[in-house]
């Protein structure tokens, strides 16, 4: 039995399904999970995702995620559940089947890519549309559980969106699919049972991944297995100077102490704005021209004081 | 569901052929999954050869794997199997009910409950996984790994919603023909356990068919009490139809 499903398909390789015969057009390969592979495909001028992969139990579990969650948020009127488009099988040229579903397609690039390219100042809105995507998730009761830097996608304006559901789990089941770095049974700090707390740990691990992915891996490389705790990571954080606004934050995600992610949220946004969090950092002298113009202004208001207190008395 | 996972780093050289004792786990229902490990491509063709048959006897599945990746490839092979028994118990169902012989002849539509069925009983159902590890000479630096490996796998089994259980077993078990010890009895959680593999004693021989008898026979004294043989194939007929 295969596991990795490793063949490529070319640029203008059309897939045609055989249950539904919707045929699509192969662009470019867009990324790869764990079950399967990801391009980007066209169909009447449209451009969609479309994840085949070998096996289809393990892919129709995902189709199932998707579908849930979908009805889910029918359920709650919201318009933008149209995420699934199409399931089939594509009938390779070695005779055998492949099982594959077609996405709506997102437009953007990963979280690393885009904070290099739109600049670092971007990550706490980011961060905070990405508690909701997970708390919107949550509330369908599904974890996402494979939460890491290259499972997010931002489209334009730091909006992010979440990609492969393979590691989806219904909450109280064990996590699906993870990535031992982000984990919370790997640093000893949990369970792998689905819950919002797991994704959440995860979050936080992203934070520093995202900051300080050197350190992060150093950290990891450099402990004993029975020695890798959240403590850990949390100092890792405090000790920073870029992550340190949200270090409180962090350690309360690595402890577990966000009731739900929509809490978590909340707690983030208070930090985004919390009035010490400045654009030159706190360390800046304030410049010569601030500091002249400063005086000048308060020898103008004692004027104008002594000129009022005089005039009115 | 019981399931053998056996680490090892070369061949067998004494006793009875681990290809034929996991034919026999197999029979007494046991699936047999194998991780070999290839860390300075020690594990020669031969060897991958024989991983392969164990498994394929074993009605499991075989990996080999780097140490760096045994936690990793050791929960996939885990995970991989329990949904590869459910799914040939769902299979057996769907012939009967459907004339369907396998997933994929059904329409994309109908698979999904079918799936869902698969996916929640995976989760459910109650696991056993006894872990058989090659402590031959070869293996010594690798057992911190394998350690590892061992914990890891207790979590995720813990973070399963039906009942799990481990035990651990190393071979050879002594210098006096013994084929293989027991380290760890069957236990829900391990995270107390200082140690899983104190001061063991390396010896050249891999009697890796006997030490697989020798769990199959733990098996069945464990199953001895008021366990059910075939709890699954009863569960699934109550679940489907």
């Amino acid at each position: 039995m295969t596991t990795s499903f490793d063949w490529s398909l070319p640029r203008g390789t059309p897939i045609r399904g055989k249950w539904k015969q919707g045929t699509y057009r192969v662009e470019r390969p867009l990324g790869e999970g764990a079950n399967g592979k990801v391009f980007l495909v066209e169909r009447q001028r449209y451009y969609y995702a479309l994840k085949i992969g070998a096996d289809a139990v393990d892919l129709q579990s995902e189709v199932n995620v998707l579908q849930s969650i979908a009805k889910q948020k029918q359920k709650q009127g919201s318009k933008s559940g149209a995420f699934l488009v199409d399931v089939d099988d594509y009938q390779a040229a070695d005779g055998k089947d492949y099982p594959f579903y077609v996405m709506r397609y997102i437009k953007g690039m990963t979280l690393g890519e885009y904070l290099q390219r739109q600049g670092k100042e971007w990550f706490p809105v980011v961060g905070f549309h990405l508690l909701n995507k997970l708390a919107e998730l949550h509330e369908a009761g599904w974890a996402f559980g494979d939460l890491k830097v290259e499972n997010v996608i931002v489209a334009d304006f730091g909006r992010p969106e979440l990609v492969d559901y393979g590691g989806a789990t219904a909450f109280g089941k064990g996590v699906r699919q993870f990535t031992e770095i982000y984990d919370r049974g790997y640093w000893n700090a949990g369970s792998r049972t689905a819950n919002a707390g797991y994704d959440l740990f995860s979050f936080a691990v992203l934070c520093l991944q995202l900051h300080e992915g050197r350190r992060l891996a150093q950290l990891s490389a450099g402990l004993l297995p029975q020695t890798r705790t959240q403590e850990e990571l949390a100092k890792l954080a405090a000790t920073s100077p870029q992550l340190k606004p949200m270090s409180g934050w962090l350690r309360k995600a690595f402890y577990g102490e966000f009731g739900n992610a929509r809490e978590a949220a909340a707690a983030w946004q208070q930090w985004m704005h919390r009035p010490s969090r400045e654009r030159s950092g706190p360390g800046a002298p304030a410049p010569r021209w601030m500091k002249g113009l400063f005086a000048a202004s308060a020898v103008v208001l004692a004027t104008t004081v002594y000129w009022l207190l005089r005039s009115g008395l | 569901m019981k399931q053998i996972l056996l680490v090892t780093d070369g061949c067998s050289n004494v006793g009875v052929s681990p290809v034929i004792a996991a034919a026999e786990a197999h029979a007494s229902g046991i699936t047999v999954n194998v991780v070999g490990i290839v860390d300075q491509g020690d594990l020669v063709e031969f060897g991958t050869n024989e991983i392969e048959e164990i498994a394929k006897a074993g009605g499991g599945l075989s990996r080999l794997s780097h140490t760096r990746q045994l936690s990793q490839t050791v929960q996939m092979l885990t995970r991989k199997t329990v949904v590869q028994t459910i799914q040939h118990a769902v299979h057996h169902e769907l012939k009967q009910v459907l004339g369907a012989s396998s997933i994929e002849e059904l329409p994309p539509d109908k698979r999904g409950e079918v799936v869902r069925v698969i996916d929640d009983l995976s989760e459910t159902s109650s696991l056993s996984v006894a872990l058989l590890i090659d402590a031959s000479a070869s293996m010594k630096p690798k057992l911190h790994a394998v350690e590892e490996a061992i914990r890891d796998l207790a979590i995720s089994l813990k973070s399963r919603q039906g009942s799990s259980e481990l035990a651990v077993f190393h071979f050879p078990g002594s210098a006096y023909g013994e084929d293989c010890k027991l380290d760890l009895d069957w236990t829900r959680d391990i995270s107390g356990v200082n140690a899983i593999f104190p001061r063991l004693q390396m010896r050249g021989t891999t009697p890796t068919g006997p030490a697989i008898l020798h769990v199959i026979d733990f098996y069945q004294k464990a199953d001895y009490g008021n366990r059910k043989n075939d709890e699954t194939d009863g569960m699934m007929s109550d679940y489907v139809v």
